[in-house]
């Protein structure tokens, strides 16, 4: 699969039995809705609909950045935000093929952890801890 | 004049059915021949895997050598069995089948076992290989009752009697036998 | 069963034969608008139709395979789908063990492609390995295969070709008669040959626009009466309708549509590719019953797994009226008795889940595509693709860096 962010070649990192595609490049990492939905089932109560449908219908965030490609089906992806302050922007598909976190975001999430570790029990936090636990070392 | 035209004709198409009947009474009986072999083929299969899956096992269930035992001894009775008849096979197999079910009900008590690489490809074996034992049995059975129904029902049975096929018997196994069956089962 | 094959097979050819004359019309008449030569046209509709049987027969399976970019696999790469193929060709008989492929799709679904008993294959998506467990497996594998020992994937294949046949040879028709009007008609003035000629021609004209659409339905007919035959025959083989008609629930619930397909390959697939969301598939116009009505009558046949049930549970669910299997073929075969749940017993805590399900498949399909493996000392696995331009990755858990 294709880098949405920079177009190169990216990579599969396989950590507790869920893939995940980063770019050694640019560092961002896309998690698709296959490996969201072994993830959710795992930790949560939520289904990958629900979660989905709760990204995807977040009011459109306000960003300067630019509108990334879905890798999966090649549409504008929509610019979105999880987590609760401060909240990280992220990308979604809205045909729920997955999220990309660019790799800014990604740190944001690390440091996020770092300060106030295992308070978010809600299953956006748990994916955002599972997400910062697999990319700790990544720079 | 026409009644020996009639009569010519009568004897052609009593020809005619004769040699059909015929011929489609080898074809069924070729069927269950080899439905049969491939019973056979999938019991040797089942006879291989057992060494393995004992010898796996016995690196990690110390207690139980008589379980073990148990299921070697039932798969040698059945390997001797083989060529022994439909009856007398199909009693040594449901021996195999009850020792094994008792041996893969105490491997629950062997996390390790059950945990093990090698186990759950043997086990994927197993369950695959009882599965195309219960299908070839099905499909062999299937094929003796549809040879049957030809060599009993009129007017087939005339001519199975007269050119001597005999009906075939059935792979039973019997409810109680059935009930204890190995089940090794996952998804 | 082999009677209800054998009524299938007469019925199918009738309704083949209808299509071959309505191709044959529609030469005839292409011949007598641009030619002035009714036989011209029938000759050439009919060298057409007969060189694309050909390629359908010969090659009609490779090309399906390609297009859905399916690769084969062999027993060591999956061997639970092997294992459970080969448990179907058992089941129902078949004298050669189908080829089988796996489709990298996230999408649910299954087809078997072919010549006959003795050339087939049957494909399935790497999402269908991932989402179905083994009886689900069982009763999806045992519904291809039975196209296969049925021997429906010749009959659809020829069929296929012969539609689009009808469509393209109608469609250029309909567009190059319209065009000619246009134009005043080239022909009205050359011969003048009077009313018999304009007769002709306005039948000619309703013909193009309804024989596609009479081509459709007898296609939809034949496919359709195979699909109910084809779960009967799972049923009959599984012994457990419970594990199609659940996989048949999961296929309709999961919503990712699969990439590969086109129209023509749609008849191919255990359920229509197409099939739109929240959206029960019409009566007629589809290549595939309802999935509802089909997991309904499968769900109903409570008292055993033969034809007979199959026909009882069919007739249930329409509410009496005509069953869907021949009264010869019922009477053929004895009672069939189902058998239980795998998942019933004690050792289902064996069974590997659907992540470990997913890793299989997703480790084969890294495989297949040539990706390599690569195991960080923190047991980060790092599957690196083989263009990669690179010696070495970081592992992002640990930090540590990992030749290649």
């Amino acid at each position: 699969m294709k880098c949405p962010t920079c177009n190169n070649l990216m990579i599969v990192v396989e950590h507790n039995e869920i893939e995940l595609d980063y770019c050694t490049n640019c560092q961002g990492v896309w998690f698709d809705s296959e490996e969201l939905e072994l993830l959710l089932e795992s930790i949560s109560l939520e289904s990958l609909n629900l979660f989905l449908n709760n990204i995807i219908n977040f009011p459109e965030a306000k960003s300067s950045e630019k509108k990334r490609r879905c890798p999966i089906c090649g549409q504008k992806m929509r610019k979105t935000t999880i987590g609760q302050q401060p909240d990280i922007l992220i990308d979604v598909c809205q045909q729920g093929h997955g999220m990309w976190f660019d790799s800014g975001e990604v740190g944001q999430l690390i440091t996020q952890l770092l300060d106030k570790p295992s308070e978010r029990a809600d299953t956006q936090g748990r994916v955002i801890t599972f997400l910062g636990e697999v990319f700790r070392a990544r720079d | 004049m026409i009644a020996v035209y009639i009569i010519i004709g009568i004897v052609v198409i009593l020809l005619f059915f004769f040699f059909g009947t015929y011929n489609s009474l080898v074809r069924l009986r070729n069927r269950v021949k080899n439905a049969w072999a491939q019973i056979d083929v999938q019991l040797k299969r089942r006879h291989d895997l057992i060494p393995n899956l004992v010898e796996t096992a016995k690196g990690y269930m110390r207690h139980e050598r008589e379980t073990l035992e148990a299921v070697t001894n039932a798969r040698n009775l059945a390997q001797k069995a083989i060529g022994t008849g439909v009856g007398a096979q199909s009693q040594a197999e449901a021996g195999l089948s009850g020792a094994l079910s008792r041996l893969l009900a105490v491997v629950e008590n062997y996390p390790d076992l059950k945990a093990s690489q090698n186990f759950l490809a043997l086990q994927e074996e197993l369950t695959s290989t009882e599965n195309k034992i219960s299908f070839s049995r099905q499909f062999y059975n299937d094929s003796v009752l549809n040879y049957n129904n030809k060599t009993h029902m009129f007017p087939s049975n005339i001519i199975a009697g007269m050119t001597g096929f005999k009906a075939s018997e059935f792979f039973e196994v019997t409810v109680a036998e059935e009930r204890i069956a190995p089940k090794v089962s996952f998804t | 069963m082999w009677e209800q094959i054998r009524s299938n097979q007469i019925r199918s050819v009738i309704l083949v034969a209808a299509m071959a004359v309505l191709l044959l019309l529609i030469g005839y008449f292409l011949g007598v608008a641009f030619m002035d030569n009714g036989i011209g046209g029938l000759v050439i509709a009919f060298v057409i139709w007969a060189v694309m049987n050909l390629i359908a027969f010969f090659q009609g399976d490779s090309i399906l395979l390609a297009l859905s970019r399916a690769r084969k696999i062999k027993r060591d790469d999956h061997p639970r789908l092997y294992n459970i193929v080969e448990e179907m060709k058992i089941a129902s008989g078949l004298e050669k063990m189908p080829d089988i492929y796996i489709i990298d799709d996230p999408a649910l679904n299954a087809f078997a492609t072919g010549r006959g008993p003795k050339r087939a294959a049957v494909a399935v998506t790497s999402g269908l390995l991932q989402k179905l467990n083994r009886d689900e497996l069982q009763g999806v594998i045992a519904h291809e295969v039975s196209h296969i020992k049925n021997r429906d994937v010749l009959l659809m294949a020829l069929c296929g070709v012969l539609l689009g046949t009808i469509v393209i040879l109608a469609w250029y028709a309909t567009h190059l008669l319209f065009f000619g009007s246009m134009f005043g008609g080239r022909r009205s003035s050359s011969s003048g040959g009077g009313q018999a000629q304009l007769i002709i021609l306005a039948v000619g004209i309703v013909l193009m626009i309804l024989a596609p659409i009479i081509a459709q339905l007898i296609y939809f007919a034949i496919s359709r009466k195979r699909e109910y035959l084809a779960d009967a025959s799972s049923a009959l083989y599984t012994r457990y309708p419970d594990g199609l008609a659940s996989a048949l629930e999961k296929i309709a619930g999961s919503t990712t549509q699969l990439k590969s397909a086109n129209k023509a390959s749609a008849p191919m697939y255990i359920i229509n590719p197409f099939r739109k969301k929240g959206r029960a598939a019409t009566d007629l116009t589809s290549t595939h019953p309802p999935i509802s009505e089909r997991v309904r009558i499968l769900r109903s046949m409570a008292g055993g797994a033969s034809f007979a049930d199959y026909n009882n549970a069919f007739r249930g669910v329409h509410k009496g009226g005509k069953g869907i299997i021949s009264a010869s073929a019922i009477a053929s075969a004895g009672a069939v008795g189902l058998r239980a749940a795998e998942q019933e017993d004690a050792m289902r805590e064996t069974e590997p889940g659907k992540v470990e399900r997913s890793r299989q498949v997703s480790d084969l399909m890294w495989q297949l595509n040539n990706y390599r493996t690569i195991t960080c000392d923190c047991g980060t696995k790092l599957k690196v693709p083989p263009k990669l331009k690179k010696s070495s990755v970081k592992c992002p858990h640990c930090g540590r860096i990992n030749n290649i």
